[in-house]
């Protein structure tokens, strides 16, 4: 007995001591290769031409091009934001190049090059078989360029749309032309504006009216090429009715530069439409110095544009040197629904800033937030949120739950949320806690005879309850596994 | 931007001659702060600390500094009498010590207390450390220009190992005259002292003045100081209070505060916990109506081994008022041990009101307790039933919760007297 308490507390011990947390933590990156492919882009810089370039190449139409060359124009004008918490380098617009695509382009997903098959294969991901066996249709986007779009058939039979951001401009240019920015406006900020100008690809959803999805929609995007920034472009549009649950999964090679990436997602709930978005991003995280990885800034915003709709965020963000990340619903119809779900984990020298916006006009909506953040390492881990009520919103209610969970002593855990009521007849909650694991709850686990390491990964799993229950099974389990290989060694 | 000195309120401060103190080391802080002032002005609402504070409208007024018929001016003493508080007073007619309303002739022993004016006259070495502070931050407009400007106040001090019976009562009263002008306290409990003081702001007359009070206030190694506010300045007051205090080891501090009047009031609470085991609690209410504004920041640090800080705050905004609150807990890396809660609970009564919240929660170590929460809504439907199933009627009940609902922040005030009347101010400022 005594043996064991003395087990316990020297290897409790152990898990205070900073050395030895950090280099447990130093797990490696399972997805960490380059691909080999003949790859064509534009040589490094930015100007009116390159976003001409850009445009001529995907064969956009006139007003495509003139509607960049705004965005950039306004992008020229703004300020880098700097509000956040997090320690970024200057980043050099200029160094990048914004465009690279695989140099054929397949037609079909039997033309694909074996090699990038196979990089989805190393992935996990062997499209014909996951999406044939789990009923996914999955929109993988290498880079630049769709490489192939599964079960577009049997989508186009329920009458959606699935298909990537460019073959939209082309082949539905009316809906594109009616949604795209219009929840994200071209100057809605730095990153938005540079993505508005150069993005590349991303997908395209359009759900008609009253049509419920066959299928969870998916798709898988990989940073590849050296210095090549990529910017998606994602736009889901549900008509009065409509359902569908979409799903964004990423992992990048392993790189010593810091890639950039700054992607805009709209989302648009006409009339008792309901979406869901859920994400788990694994991008690299840079290496225990803090060396390289994959810069993220992202705009993601849903509007709630009927009454009786609901968007629902979902995310698990493992990856990423830095994260810049805001999914918002804006609540505009009446009795509309907003949620979001996250679960942020940060080691080394990783930096999170992310959180949500609901914004509610409408009359008697409703807006839920579960957050739980866990740092490790010499992390930065921050929560920055807003609801506001605005003077219209009737009844309107709010419920926030913000957890922050440390795993040793040189990490940080922040908590920055806004609440701004303007209407008497709202409600809104906000509740924030910061600890670390209990040396009670390890006790327990390790009396029961369950390993130290075990006993962590239970803990912190329970912790994240709350966010993986809204995941897409398939997702879910991955999530899990993200944390697991994450914490991989962080105690004992 | 603007040129800052070409806004009225900028210039009209700035026009004002630094008061000379003969003392090298002051008039070159005063300098300093001045020209930081001239240069940075006013922080408009993209600095985040006045993000919900906007000053455009306070900016067009200007203002002339000092009052030369300070001594002079008619006030009622007899608001000056809280229940509860008898002994020794330090009354500031706009920023200026009057000795007839005040009362210092029975200090007790180990208390001592004087006007900075005076102060300054004898051996002002001790009061170095805290008035040579140069104030550099975005947004420190207001003690920048205090540092500059402010020739009175108070400087008290508690010997070591004294407890002070009675309590000390300061008094700011902002008279008749529209103008602006400046107070500097200096405060310092000595280690195991103890000391309540009560700070008050009222107006005689309804001026419409600019008034900014910069206090530090130092809690040695085991002294405790219960710091209770009465503000119920007049409402044309735009008032600004910075309060800085330092707790050692062991040191504890309860503050108590009442926001009541006003037309533009910030107070800013910079509290650092720099000493193991030290213990700070806040409680306070403000109540803004009319077309106030009131906004409160609290900005808690924890810096050392095993230190507590509990904060509730409520807000009850009425008409076309706003509340704004923020309440940043920072524990600082190594200081394991600490233990942080904050809540914030408002009510919304009009739908012109608006409440502002913001908690806030920067942790850099892991043993550690923190947590706040944060509500913005309506008196609870089901207590508002209960009541008014045993014939209570519904105007009644609501006057009865939100009473309650306020009155909470009081509920650990010990001085009973004192904590009666200030609920009776609470209440009589509720809606009918």
């Amino acid at each position: 007995m005594n043996e064991i308490m003395n087990k316990q507390s020297s290897s409790a011990a152990t898990l205070r001591d900073n050395a030895d947390v950090a280099e447990a933590l130093g797990r490696t990156y399972s997805a960490g290769f380059i691909t080999k492919i003949e790859m064509t882009g534009l040589p490094p810089g930015l100007d009116e031409s390159t976003v001409r370039a850009i445009s001529a190449i995907k064969h956009e139409p006139e007003w495509m091009t003139e509607w960049r060359l705004d965005a950039y124009r306004h992008w020229l004008t703004m300020p880098k934001p700097d509000w956040a918490k997090l320690n970024i380098d200057p980043i050099d617009y200029q160094a990048i190049s914004y465009y690279a695509a695989p140099k054929v382009a397949p037609k079909s997903l039997d033309e694909v090059d074996p090699a990038l098959l196979e990089t989805y294969e190393k992935l996990g991901i062997p499209l014909h078989e996951r999406a044939a066996l789990a009923g996914v249709a999955v929109d993988a986007v290498f880079d630049s360029v769709s490489v192939g779009t599964t079960f577009r058939k049997q989508l186009a039979e329920a009458g959606v749309l699935f298909c990537s951001m460019s073959e939209a401009i082309r082949e539905y240019p009316d809906i594109v032309r009616k949604y795209l920015g219009s929840v994200v406006p071209t100057g809605d900020n730095f990153f938005a504006a540079l993505n508005s100008a150069v993005f590349s690809d991303g997908s395209f959803v359009f759900i008609p009216k009253g049509v419920r999805c066959p299928m969870e929609l998916s798709t898988y995007f990989r940073i590849n090429a050296q210095n090549t920034g990529q910017f998606e472009r994602t736009l889901i549009v549900a008509e009065e009715g409509a359902h569908v649950s979409y799903l964004e999964g990423c992992t990048a090679p392993k790189r010593d530069e810091n890639q950039l990436h700054a992607a805009v997602v709209e989302l648009v709930a006409l009339e008792k439409a309901q979406i869901k978005y859920s994400t788990v991003q694994n991008w690299y995280p840079g290496d225990e110095n803090g060396v390289g990885g994959i810069y993220n800034f992202v705009t993601k915003r849903g509007d709630c544009r009927g009454d009786d709709s609901k968007i629902s965020w979902t995310q698990v963000e493992t990856g990423s040197a830095i994260t810049w990340k805001y999914p918002s619903v804006v609540l505009r119809g009446d009795r509309s629904v907003g949620e979001f779900y996250s679960v942020a984990l940060t080691h080394h020298f990783q930096q999170a800033d992310t959180g949500t916006k609901m914004i509610h006009l409408g009359k008697y909506t409703k807006s839920k937030i579960v957050s739980k953040g866990i740092s490790a390492g010499r992390s930065s881990n921050s929560y920055r949120g807003l609801v506001k009520m605005e003077k219209g919103a009737e009844g309107a209610r709010n419920y926030t739950q913000c957890d922050s969970l440390l795993i040793g002593k040189k990490c940080g855990a922040h908590t920055f949320p806004y609440m701004e009521v303007k209407n008497p007849t709202a409600i809104v909650e906000h509740e924030a806690t910061t600890s670390k694991i209990s040396d009670d709850q390890m006790f327990y686990c390790r009396a029961r005879g369950i390993p130290e390491e075990d006993a962590v990964s239970m803990i912190v799993d329970g912790f994240c309850k709350q966010v993986f229950r809204e995941l897409p099974m398939e997702f879910a389990v991955e999530a899990k596994k993200l944390l697991e290989v994450s914490l991989e060694g962080a105690v004992g | 931007m603007n040129q800052p000195a070409s806004l009225p309120l900028v210039a009209s401060l700035l026009d004002a001659p630094l008061p000379a103190s003969g003392l090298g080391w002051l008039d070159a802080a005063r300098r300093e702060n001045r020209a930081a002032f001239a240069a940075g002005g006013l922080p408009d609402t993209r600095v985040e600390a006045w993000k919900y504070t906007a000053l455009r409208g306070l900016a067009q007024r200007s203002f002339g500094s000092g009052d030369a018929a300070a001594q002079t001016r008619a006030v009622d003493a007899s608001t000056l009498a809280l229940p509860g508080v008898a002994g020794v007073r330090l009354v500031f007619v706009n920023g200026a010590f009057r000795a007839d309303l005040s009362s210092l002739d029975e200090l007790p022993a180990g208390l001592s207390l004087q006007p900075l004016s005076q102060a300054l006259l004898g051996d002002a070495e001790p009061l170095r450390f805290a008035l040579s502070r140069h104030y550099r931050d975005v947004g420190d407009a207001f003690a920048q220009i205090n540092a500059a400007s402010a020739s009175d106040g108070v400087v008290l001090r508690v010997a070591a190992h004294t407890k002070i019976e009675l309590p000390v009562q300061l008094v700011f009263v902002g008279a008749e005259a529209e103008l602006a002008w400046h107070a500097r306290n200096v405060i310092e409990l000595g280690a195991g002292a103890e000391l309540c003081l009560v700070e008050q702001h009222a107006s005689s007359g309804q001026p419409t003045q600019l008034a900014t009070l910069v206090s530090d206030i130092d809690v040695r190694e085991g002294a405790q100081l219960h710091h209770v506010v009465l503000q119920d300045a007049g409402i044309g007051a735009n008032l600004f209070r910075r309060n800085s205090l330092r707790l050692h080891a062991r040191a504890q501090a309860t503050l108590h505060v009442l926001e009541l009047g006003g037309a533009l009031v910030r107070h800013d609470l910079r509290a650092e916990l720099i000493g193991d085991d030290a213990q700070l609690h806040t409680r306070g209410v403000f109540m803004p109506h009319g077309r106030q504004h009131i906004d409160t920041q609290l900005a808690i640090r924890h810096q050392a081994l095993n230190t507590t800080s509990t904060s509730h705050w409520r807000g009850v905004a009425n008409d076309r008022a706003r509340g704004v609150f923020r309440g940043a807990i920072v524990v600082a890396p190594g200081a394991d041990g600490s233990d942080a809660n904050l809540s914030n609970k408002n009510l919304l009564l009009s739908p012109s009101a608006e409440i502002d919240t913001k908690p806030e929660l920067e942790i850099y170590a892991d043993e550690v307790q923190a947590a706040h929460g944060a509500t913005v809504g309506q008196l609870d439907e089901r207590s508002l039933f209960y009541l008014r199933s045993r014939g209570i009627p519904l105007a009644e009940a609501r006057a009865l919760l939100t009473a309650a609902f306020c009155r909470a922040v009081l509920d650990d005030l010990p001085n009973k007297a004192l904590r009666e009347h200030l609920s009776g101010l609470l209440i009589a400022q509720l809606p009918a």
